[in-house]
């Protein structure tokens, strides 16, 4: 089974995998990226209104082969003022 | 080297010299089983109670998808299946981690030592419920904590377990489990490991060399991951300091 390595960009911090995932078909891989970002987000998350988490996935010859984004933005709608204090 | 299961069960029992022999006896017929291999299945009815007399194992289930879940490590001195001479049939499994010395004790062998070693059958009693604590432990940790305080939390626990027993020197330990396993654990992926143990790297919290975790500030890393290790219940409070 070919193996992949998962270099992540949580906004603040990028990490180089170098232990790599074995994977045998495009949906497990796809699947598998979206449960990295998810379970990093979980993590980190709440910290800041705007972040994003990206995986690049390189393949045994260090290609980069596929890409995951997942984005969070938060904004108040309407007129809100900015004491923090809600009612 | 000393033996595991009585440094282990000392810090819930206090041993006579006849206790320390019968525990010392019964240990005597040991095998040696490789590394990754099954030592009991879920659904299986062992006639035998297994110890872990030296390497690592663990409790774990397999899930419908294939997945597995490992909810133990089981160490130098601690029994895989101590209560199921009254349960019967095992509700999950256990494997090695890494190669092991294993124990079978027969059952006529517990029931000789409820008729007359009363001190060792409490500490029975006694590992069974340090092992309930440390399930609680674990729910907690794995339920609430985010993934770098549970892997340090899992860090420190194991280093102060194997501490007790005589297996880890110094502020260091010998770590035989994959990243793979350590997400079975920890219930995140392997990439999702590989970045936390990254990220205890990068803070100075553990330093790795070959399959050994060096922690090179013990107080740093416990308060980091909130570790008290009451829940051990051991009597040098080898968790407290290092």
């Amino acid at each position: 089974m070919p193996r992949f390595y998962f270099d992540i960009d949580d906004g603040s911090r990028v990490t180089r995998d170098d232990a790599g995932i074995e994977f045998d078909t495009r949906k497990s891989l796809c699947d598998g990226a979206v449960q990295v970002l998810a379970g990093i987000a979980v993590d980190e998350l709440p910290n800041g209104s705007q972040r994003v988490f990206s995986a690049k996935v390189r393949d045994e010859e260090g290609r980069y082969v596929f890409h995951a984004t997942l984005s969070l933005v938060c904004e108040w709608m309407g007129e809100s003022e900015a004491t923090g204090r809600l009612g | 080297m000393s033996n595991a299961l009585i440094m282990k069960l000392e810090n819930g029992a206090r041993f006579t010299k006849e206790d320390r022999a019968r525990l010392i006896s019964m240990c005597e017929q040991s095998h040696g089983v490789p590394s990754r291999t099954d030592l009991i299945c879920e659904g299986d009815k062992p006639s035998t109670v297994k110890l872990v007399l030296e390497g690592w194992a663990c409790r774990y289930k397999t899930l419908q998808d294939g997945s597995r879940s490992i909810m133990a490590f089981l160490l130098p001195g601690d029994f895989c299946d101590l209560h199921v001479a009254i349960l019967g049939q095992m509700d999950h499994s256990i494997a090695t981690l890494s190669a092991c010395t294993i124990v079978e004790i027969p059952r006529s062998v517990i029931e000789e030592l409820s008729d007359h070693y009363p001190r060792i059958i409490r500490a029975f009693w006694w590992a069974t419920l340090v092992d309930e604590g440390t399930l609680r432990e674990w729910l907690v940790n794995m339920g609430r904590r985010p993934s770098n305080r549970q892997l340090a939390h899992l860090i420190c626990e194991l280093y102060v377990r194997l501490r007790s027993v005589g297996r880890a020197d110094g502020q260091c330990f010998e770590f035989p489990v994959t990243q793979d396993e350590l997400a079975d654990t920890l219930g995140i992926s392997a990439v999702h490991v590989n970045r936390t143990l990254q990220e205890l790297r990068e803070d100075g919290l553990i330093r790795m060399q070959n399959r050994t975790i060096v922690m090179p500030d013990w107080d740093r890393i416990v308060d980091f991951a909130e570790f008290s290790p009451n829940y051990l219940h051991l009597h040098d409070k080898a968790g407290t300091t290092a």
